[in-house]
């Protein structure tokens, strides 16, 4: 769907545009706003630029850059730190070959960092896209990662 | 409603009126708490914390910005944990913070910080980690430089943008400590910012800085600052000039006065650079033998006498004329056409008024009997519907705007806006009604049938204040009969359903403003369509109270002034009738010249003007601050008319097209180097100031008057300062009456104010309405046809106006790199579906012929700003005179041209 026909699903009203702004990204194949999106969305809402960016930059979900088909968030608050997320980090890493807020070669994985995902009772825990994944170890990592890199074989 | 209250600052008793916060409670009583983010201007942020302060039965450190002076309150500002807090918070902030300086801005937060002892790094607790942050500069834009390590997120920037001019360009990106300002996506040159600087004026540590002069201003060496009347538009903005070494190096909004408050425009703010300009006319000239060559005053003013004196002998006093000036004071103008009346003996003096506001005027005169505007600008703010027609106010009064605005934004008030071309305030606006050019009679009389039909009319008002009471509106009512919605939508291609709806929002406001300009004025039936509006707000009964009424804001800087002083063919100062015996006595005494010399004839106006000079009638001219070669309407007709003049002389502060043509150039000052006053838009007599000397001998054009009638043997009398001829205007115009200099000092005064106790006057018609009878008049009209159509060979009809960044002739504003960075190529809109057929893309460069004459090579701009078969051009480009385009067919009743409609025909470039 362009970029035109994605917006115009919402009435031009101010309070549409985290909405918008979601629909843009998610409909993106970067996973990202690009500056066009962003200046159709000011102009569509009759807002300045700078209001679309301040937004779009305020929130850790949004990206400006192209990213990968998988969005893993890793949570770095204060349980997960104390459950070594640190480890599971740098596992992450090396299996990907990146280091956090980069993108793999083959554009599938982005790795994040997030604040609390709620789930201190399992931690450390990470979101893939919109799944919640928790009680981390080596060999869940592993699994969890070849299972996206399966999906993606798939379609 | 202003009530006083009591309260208690750390023990001493302070009375204020009642709705402050507490910080501009304590401030207006010589309290200095510290504070950062507030600026009394904006809505208070209580982000910086340093206005804390402790109030009696309320728990732990408020902001007093936050809070509101009440009656009794006690409150402690300052004690040890208080100061503790806030040198703690400052030092806070330094760790955050670059402090290199220079010495361009006042810079609040280092003030505090010496205030509270952290100038030496000893006594600080926090290691600067700003380093570490890695802050970003902008300095893309081509006025201002962003830095973000000096910035301390006080939010001021981004409320001045907001609250104060209304554009909210100006946001944060990223979040905590990481946080910073953005225009744009982080590239300010290519955000919708239009260079107002008001965030420059209002951020408190240098983080915003504009770029002119940044090499010259410091303000650890001797500066003096000048308060003065801005020399672009008619909104009168009170300027602080900031001089040093004898150069302007820059301009801020004077806050708190009336009617800016400290705003300012992009031209206000970064176009007094041509003062200094290098090309400014410095000495005398005389052409000889096709050039011109310098010569002393003595020389060039005698033979400027010799040649006037001649001129009468030979041609009789009938063969003289002059311009006078909207760019110069009332004092100069005023000498003018006393000039005109007693050395040339006619009174063939006119400006171009004639060219701008003439029909609107001469509809309120016949209408309500005064020609200004009946509210103050700031009154915009008190409407809750404002109706615009033909008015482009965001670019061509952009701080009356910033009020509009305001009332929409935060009010609530409606916009209704009747323009055939987009502009900027149609975003802010409610309906905007697009009239094909030159049908907006028909649009107004279907208006005023729906108030008719509907019963929307005020019968109380229509038998009290109009004429022939409810009889003049069965007049009215049968002649608007047959404007049915259905055949306005025909005749104007508004469609019906719209324009009953403006009727009906415009008649049911409880205080409507219409804010009507040159695209109402500028045409063939430019009166009519005054009247019409008049009309319709005069059966709604939506004048004479505040909030309502109708305002044209002026164009030029002194516009109003000018017609004030009567440099008008028509009237004497104070729009007395130059055939009104009794008052040609009266000035006669007042001048000490004899009443039969005074001539009771009126006098030529300015295109009448070049008319008789074409028919070789008028054969000497003398043209002070005008460029009519250039704004002139049929400009290949006024360049053979001048070219007739046996002789020629042009005041001015630069060379013009008009100046080329010129037998003597005479140097004169700018603004920056006159004393005298303006009179803005809403009739507020405002001081103009000296701030600098004036270059080389150029001299005030009253000077210059004042001795060619001396040396013509018919001196104007003696005067030793600005202040003594504004004493004979305030004898000779009852609307002065009451104004002397002393009284200007710190605010203007708006006309009419009688007598030296006279408050002056905010609001017209409150009572009557200034004609013989005290009544308002009806003059219902019927549409016709425009007499120049589109047709075959001319397929366009060609509008023409003003953009922001240049002015009028552009004279000046083409002289301020920072204005030309803007804007400074000619152009001409086009409609998508126009450019199709005639196969045209952006930036091509066309050929544009009237019956009149070319315009070679213009860029084409495809945009549905305009409408399709319409075509618009600004007039300010010189290389691209529109007006060789334009008609001089005049408008019967105020003799203006119709410079918004033209047929022409696009031709790609030859």
């Amino acid at each position: 769907m362009s970029i035109q026909k994605i917006i115009r699903q919402f009435e031009p009203e101010q309070h549409n545009l985290l909405n918008i702004l979601h629909a843009l990204q998610n409909s993106s194949s970067g996973n990202y706003l690009s500056k066009e999106a962003m200046e159709e969305t000011a102009r569509y809402l009759g807002l300045t630029k700078a209001s679309v960016y301040g937004v779009a930059t305020y929130y850790t979900m949004f990206s400006l850059k192209p990213r990968g088909r998988f969005i893993i968030r890793i949570c770095v608050s204060p349980v997960c730190e104390l459950m070594k997320v640190d480890i599971i980090i740098k596992q992450i890493e090396s299996i990907l070959d990146i280091k956090v807020g980069e993108t793999s070669s083959d554009r599938l994985f982005t790795l994040e960092l997030s604040e609390c995902l709620g789930q201190c009772q399992k931690a450390p825990s990470m979101m893939v896209n919109d799944r919640v994944y928790k009680c981390l170890g080596k060999d869940s990592i592993k699994e969890i990662i070849e299972k996206y890199r399966q999906k993606a074989k798939l379609n | 409603m202003d009530k006083t209250i009591s309260l208690y600052i750390d023990g001493k008793k302070i009375s204020v009126k009642s709705g402050l916060n507490l910080l501009q409670a304590a401030k207006e009583n010589s309290i200095d708490i510290p504070h950062l983010c507030y600026h009394k201007k904006l809505s208070p942020t209580g982000a910086c914390r340093l206005c804390i302060v402790k109030i009696k039965g309320q728990k732990g450190l408020i902001a007093s910005c936050t809070v509101r002076a009440e009656d009794g309150m006690e409150v402690t500002a300052f004690d040890e944990e208080l100061e503790e807090a806030r040198k703690y918070l400052l030092d806070y902030l330094l760790s955050e913070h670059d402090e290199s300086r220079d010495a361009t801005y006042r810079d609040e937060f280092r003030e505090l910080v010496l205030r509270y002892g952290l100038g030496e790094k000893k006594n600080r607790k926090f290691a600067p980690i700003w380093k570490h942050i890695g802050y970003p500069k902008d300095n893309s834009s081509p006025v201002l430089t962003y830095d973000a390590a000096k910035c301390i997120k006080c939010f001021r920037c981004i409320k001045a943008c907001d609250e104060v001019q209304g554009k909210n360009v100006l946001s944060f990106t990223k979040r905590g400590i990481a946080s910073y300002i953005t225009g744009g996506f982080e590239k300010w040159s290519e955000s919708e910012c239009d260079g107002c600087g008001e965030c420059i004026q209002l951020c408190p540590t240098g983080a915003i800085v504009e770029k002119p002069h940044r090499g010259e201003i410091n303000f650890e060496k001797e500066h003096k600052k000048v308060r003065t009347t801005c020399p672009y538009c008619g909104v009168g903005c009170q300027l602080e000039l900031i001089v040093q070494d004898g150069r302007i190096v820059r301009a801020n909004g004077a806050e708190g006065v009336s009617p800016n408050d400290g705003r300012l425009c992009v031209k206000g703010r970064f176009g007094c650079d041509y003062v200094n300009h290098p090309e400014r006319l410095k000495v005398p000239l005389i052409k000889k033998g096709g050039r011109f060559v310098e010569a002393g005053w003595d020389e060039a003013l005698d033979l400027v006498a010799d040649k006037f004196n001649e001129t009468i002998k030979k041609h009789g006093k009938k063969a003289l004329a002059g311009y006078a000036s909207a760019k110069t004071t009332n004092e100069d103008n005023y000498l003018f056409m006393k000039f005109i009346r007693t050395v040339f003996g006619n009174n063939n003096v006119d400006y171009c008024t004639r060219l701008c506001h003439a029909s609107t005027v001469t509809a309120m005169l016949r209408s309500l009997g005064d020609g200004a505007g009946s509210n103050s600008i700031e009154d915009y703010e008190n409407s809750d519907c404002i109706l615009v027609t033909g008015n482009n106010m965001t670019e061509t009064h952009p701080v009356t705007a910033t009020f509009v605005k305001h009332a929409a934004q935060r009010k609530g008030a409606r916009i209704i806006i009747i323009d055939p071309k987009w502009t900027p305030l149609v975003k802010e606006s409610h309906i905007w009604l697009q009239p094909g050019l030159g049908t907006d009679v028909a649009l107004l009389n279907g208006m005023i049938r729906v108030i008719i039909e509907e019963d929307l009319i005020d019968r109380r008002f229509i038998k009290k204040r109009v004429k022939g009471g409810m009889q003049a509106l069965d007049e009215l009512r049968a002649l608007t009969a047959k404007y049915t919605p259905e055949y306005v939508e025909k005749v104007c291609g508004v469609p019906a359903d719209l324009m009953q709806k403006a009727a009906r929002i415009y008649a049911g406001a409880r205080r409507p403003l219409i804010a009507t300009g040159m695209g109402y004025s500028q045409q063939l039936t430019g009166t009519h369509n005054v009247f019409c509006l008049i009309n319709m707000m005069l059966i709604s009964g939506q004048i004479g109270r505040k909030g309502a009424g109708i305002n044209p804001p002026r164009g030029q800087n002194n516009v109003q002034g000018v017609s004030d002083v009567g440099a008008s063919p028509f009237t004497y100062p104070g729009y007395v009738p130059v055939g009104d015996d009794e008052n040609r006595r009266k000035i006669a005494g007042i001048w000490g010249v004899p009443y039969e010399e005074l001539d009771p004839e009126k006098g030529l106006s300015t295109i009448e003007i070049m008319q008789a000079a074409y028919r070789g009638e008028i054969r000497a001219m003398y043209i002070m601050g005008e460029n009519p070669m250039l704004t002139d309407p049929n400009l290949n007709h006024t360049e053979e008319a001048i070219k007739k003049l046996d002789f020629l002389v042009v005041q001015d502060i630069f060379h013009t097209e008009t100046t080329a043509l010129a037998d003597v150039v005479l140097p004169a000052t700018s603004f920056a180097e006159s004393e005298g006053t303006f009179v803005n838009s809403d009739r507020r007599v405002l001081r103009v100031r000296r701030a600098v000397d004036p270059p080389g001998q150029a001299r005030q054009d009253w000077e210059i008057i004042a001795e060619i009638a001396e040396k013509m043997g018919r001196p104007l009398g003696k005067y030793r300062s600005e202040s003594e001829i504004w004493d004979e205007i305030a004898r000779t115009s009852p609307i002065f009456a009451g104004i002397s200099y002393d009284r200007l000092e710190e605010k203007g005064i708006q006309w009419p104010c009688t007598s030296s106790e006279h408050p002056g006057t905010s609001t017209l018609f409150e009572e009557k309405f200034n004609t013989p009878d005290g009544l308002g008049r009806l003059h219902p009209v019927d549409y016709a046809e425009q007499s120049e159509k589109s047709g075959s060979e001319y397929p366009y009809i060609l509008n023409t106006g003003r953009i922001l960044y240049q002015y009028h002739s552009s004279t000046m504003s083409r002289r301020n790199s920072s204005l030309n960075q803007f804007a400074n190529e000619a152009y001409v809109l086009v409609h998508p579906e126009d450019a199709k057929k005639q196969g045209l893309s952006d930036k091509m460069k066309v050929d544009i012929s009237s019956r009149r004459g070319t315009v070679r090579s213009v860029a084409v701009k495809i945009s549905t700003d305009v409408l399709e078969g319409e075509l618009f051009m600004p007039f300010h480009y010189a290389e691209a005179p529109v007006n060789r385009l334009t008609r001089d067919e005049l408008d019967p009743y105020s003799k203006i041209a119709p410079f918004k409609l033209s047929a022409v025909r696009l031709e790609a470039a030859k």
